[in-house]
């Protein structure tokens, strides 16, 4: 299969902050990619990486087979973009920088088709391209953003946290953007930490931590790493009964529901016992990303190390800055 | 009460530095005016020659004034009062924008408004807090009057005139922040009304009739609808009265209603006039990152030319007065060679010259603002969308410096055109239009020369850049222009790119400054560019 994008131990480092550590990264044609991690985990640097915007202190990456930083110009024809934290030009309205960037990238030269998809985006998305930069919300900036991107066909999407201020009609209508780009033969990289969006649209992720790679592969692939929530109703069941069920980890007797965990790839065994004891009121959940992230970050990580590995830029400084304006 | 003291609290504390810079520069600015007429102007018989010429000519009345006496508390009021008035006047209006609008903008507004403060209090403490810091700063004006050796009852007329000013605009800058959707808009038509207010007394004090012995005026009826008008129809130092302030006074009570009745009718973050809708879709025309430097910057652009404009009309117009006083005057001649290095010519040359070396510093004023412009577009995060498209990063500077470029030529051509065209205007040859494009051809190199430098200074030291450009251009003012005045040594006025501007007077100009200069425009120009291509975006 054709790798799109590829990364190989990249590490970046600000002053004393490795903000990458040897992270990987492999995106073949054609998939959607989740790109997952808590926040400073190292996500948008590597996103700059990839557009060129920032050089690597070690490592190798590549786009479309070439190097980010020395083709840029040559990688931006193929490539949009939207920044996890859009920001607009203040005098210019919605539409005006829509256009602009579409006209960099140079998608706007079959115009008919170029405005025939503007027009169906702005109307998709809801926006009003009327207004001036300053004067759009968060979730509003974003969509135009999105549909800066969208515009126009590409044949990477690299979005950055996309969804993360745009309410739950408007993430139906971005998976379906996201839908419709993979099906032209688009090839999506899509970072968050949004689990629920990663599940419903990508077809492999990528889980970073503190600059590194910690798990890639399908969500089935990853799903052995997690175990499946299995909860009945106890009606009289003795412990006696519910121990003889094999291999089950966290036995609980809650509000007179019996439930445990069972590793994932050992189900079968469960169910054939869970017959044998006739349970009423069976539910079996699969695991969510939320359990996996959980297991990968909630028992070890600290929010000081969340907190140093961000990007020592705009965005740490745009929190810093909110965090003022509100105690005010 | 303890949300009031609160409230006002916050607002000293986030204008702090900003507020005492500019109540210490104001007061800086009345000392050293004072020290400087006393020392320029210190003898009677001088200051009733100046003051004659000033009646006779209409533009000097314009640009300071009436004359209201020969002695020299007199004179320094008639010299330096509409000028401060001016600064005290921008100094209200942007505090008043500063903590209504621009606070409603940003979404802060909502947050107090949803305190028990609620929509209206904040509004209540930003006057008392405007008055506050305008009460000051006619102490401190009245103060560095007194300081200077002048009257003090005359000072504290002065500076409550000043006050009055201020609360004036404190006044209107409120009442705009009402009418504007934006903090943009807000402090543009209160600064335009601080111009107004000056052009219009100006108008007033120009068709002013003379006394007899042309050391008083009557000022025309345009005077009377100026708030600075009435400060300075006090007369400080002269009839000392302090009547017409009610008229400051009746204005800001009316302006005050106003806004309070606007507010409590509008919910918070609505304005009286609708902000405009923008286009729904961009002009053919941008296209191109070098099109949206344009299109972000040329408003600033045409704010330096509509100053060089005003210095080129200056020029124009007081080069036949020049012409005149310095017949009667040898001393003038002296006093405008020593403003310009090595110049020997015609008094007129000099003078235009001397007045296009401003011009000069306002077009690579420009250019610097140019340079800021790309740096902000760093920090914003937007140029970082450009360069995620087919745009590489030496042609994203590379456009900034042609815009750059451009616009340095745009302010010297506003004023070069300007200086011909009120020349010709009041009848004077038409030799003065060489004279005026060759005083402004010969500010290009020096200005390039800050474009390109700032644009290194971008790339190698982004993070000073916005500190670095404006410390740059200050002092470089201070040595080219005012080095040869305080007797600055030679090397530090060397430093100056001003310093080594051909000065076109004469039948042979040196033109080899200029030359060197383009060409250290042009090398350091090529190693931004060429160092841009290895440089990452740097947002920090």
């Amino acid at each position: 299969m054709n790798t799109v994008i590829e990364a190989r131990g990249l590490e970046k480092r600000f002053g004393r902050i490795r903000a990458l550590d040897g992270l990987d990264l492999a995106v073949n044609a054609g998939e959607v990619h989740g790109f997952l991690g808590p926040n400073g985990a190292g996500k948008s640097t590597t996103i700059r990486v990839l557009l060129g915007l920032a050089r690597t202190s070690g490592g190798s990456a590549t786009v479309f087979g070439q190097d980010p930083w020395k083709d840029a110009t040559t990688l931006h024809q193929r490539i949009a973009y939207v920044p996890g934290d859009v920001s607009l030009w203040p005098n210019l309205s919605g539409g005006e920088a829509i256009d602009l960037l579409s006209r960099l990238r140079g998608g706007t030269d079959n115009k008919a088709a170029y405005a025939a998809r503007k027009a169906r985006l702005i109307e998709a998305f809801q926006l009003d391209p009327s207004k001036k930069g300053r004067s759009y919300s968060k979730g509003n900036r974003q969509k135009v953003a999105l549909v800066a991107a969208f515009a126009s066909p590409a044949d990477a999407y690299i979005l950055d946290e996309p969804t993360s201020g745009l309410d739950p009609l408007m993430e139906g209508v971005f998976n379906q953007e996201i839908r419709r780009a993979a099906s032209e033969g688009g090839t999506v990289l899509l970072s968050s930490h949004i689990l629920s969006e990663v599940e419903q649209l990508c077809d492999r992720v990528s889980i970073i931590r503190a600059g590194k790679t910690v798990e890639s592969g399908t969500l089935a692939e990853l799903r052995h790493l997690t175990r499946t929530e299995v909860s009945f109703a106890r009606n009289g069941l003795t412990e006696a009964d519910l121990s003889r069920i094999p291999t089950i980890h966290d036995l609980a007797l809650v509000n007179g529901r019996a439930q445990f965990t069972v590793d994932s790839d050992n189900v079968s065994p469960v169910l054939r016992a869970l017959t044998d004891l006739d349970v009423k009121g069976l539910r079996v959940a699969p695991p969510s990303l939320e359990e996996l992230f959980l297991r990968h970050y909630g028992d070890e990580i600290l929010p000081a190390e969340a907190s140093s590995a961000e990007l020592p830029g705009r965005k740490a400084r745009r929190r810093a800055a909110s965090k003022v304006a509100g105690a005010r | 009460m303890s949300t009031v003291v609160t409230l006002f609290l916050q607002r000293l504390r986030r204008d702090r530095l900003q507020m005492l810079i500019w109540i210490v520069g104001i007061g800086l600015l009345v000392e050293f005016s004072v020290s400087a007429v006393k020392q320029s102007y210190g003898d009677v018989a001088g200051r009733q020659n100046i003051l004659e010429l000033a009646v006779a000519n209409p533009s000097i009345l314009m640009l300071r004034g009436t004359p209201e006496g020969s002695g020299l508390d007199q004179f320094i009021f008639f010299d330096i009062f509409t000028f401060i008035a001016v600064l005290v006047g921008l100094m209200s209006t942007f505090l008043a924008v500063r903590h209504s609008r621009a606070e409603e903008e940003s979404g802060r507004a909502e947050l107090l408004a949803a305190t028990p403060a609620g929509r209206t209090l904040p509004t209540v403490v930003t006057v008392a807090y405007g008055a506050v810091a305008n009460l000051v700063v006619g102490l401190v004006v009245a103060l560095a009057f007194v300081a200077g050796g002048l009257d003090v009852a005359g000072s504290f007329v002065a500076g409550s005139a000043t006050a009055a000013v201020g609360l004036s605009f404190l006044a209107f800058g409120l009442f705009a922040a009402q009418l504007m959707r934006t903090s943009r808009g807000a402090n543009g038509v209160a600064a335009a009304a601080v111009m107004a207010a000056y052009a219009v007394r100006g108008i007033g004090d120009a068709l002013g009739t003379p006394s007899a012995d042309h050391l008083h005026t009557t000022v025309a009826w345009w005077s009377w609808i100026s708030p600075i008008g009435w400060a300075q129809q006090t007369l400080a130092y002269d009839k000392n009265t302090l009547t017409p302030l009610l008229l400051s006074l009746a204005f800001t009570a009316v302006l005050l209603v106003l806004v309070f009745s606007l507010q409590s009718q509008r919910d918070s973050g609505a304005s009286l006039l609708a902000g405009r809708p923008g286009r729904m879709d961009a002009r053919g025309s941008l296209s191109s990152s070098t099109s949206l430097a344009w299109r972000l910057q040329w408003p600033t652009v045409v704010g330096w030319c509509a100053g060089s404009a005003f210095a080129g009309i200056l020029t124009g117009t007081l080069a036949h007065a020049v012409a005149g006083a310095a017949d009667a005057d040898p001393n003038m001649e002296k006093i405008m060679a020593s403003l310009i290095p090595g110049g020997k010519g015609s008094l007129v040359q000099l003078f235009i010259s001397a007045i296009f070396v401003m011009v000069g510093i306002l077009a690579a004023a420009c250019a610097t603002q140019v340079i800021i412009r790309m740096r902000q577009e760093e920090v914003a995060g937007t140029a970082e969308q450009v360069l995620a498209t087919p745009v590489s990063r030496n042609r994203w500077l590379t456009g900034y410096l042609a815009v750059g470029a451009a616009s340095i030529i745009l302010v010297l051509l506003s004023g070069a055109i300007t200086s011909s065209v009120s020349a010709l205007a009041v009848g004077d040859a038409s030799a003065r239009i060489g004279d005026s494009f060759a005083a402004a051809a010969a500010q290009l190199p020096a200005a390039l020369v800050y474009l390109t430098v700032l644009a290194l200074v971008f790339v190698a030291l982004p993070g000073w850049t916005i500190g670095l450009s404006w410390t740059l251009l200050g002092l470089g003012t201070v040595f080219g222009l005012f080095g040869g005045l305080v007797g600055m040594p030679d090397w530090l006025r060397d430093l100056s790119p001003f310093t080594h501007s051909p000065v076109p007077v004469g039948t042979s100009t040196d033109w080899s400054g200029g030359i060197w200069m383009l060409c250290i425009a042009v090398a350091v120009g090529a190693v931004a560019v060429a160092s841009m291509r290895r440089r990452e975006l740097n947002s920090a």
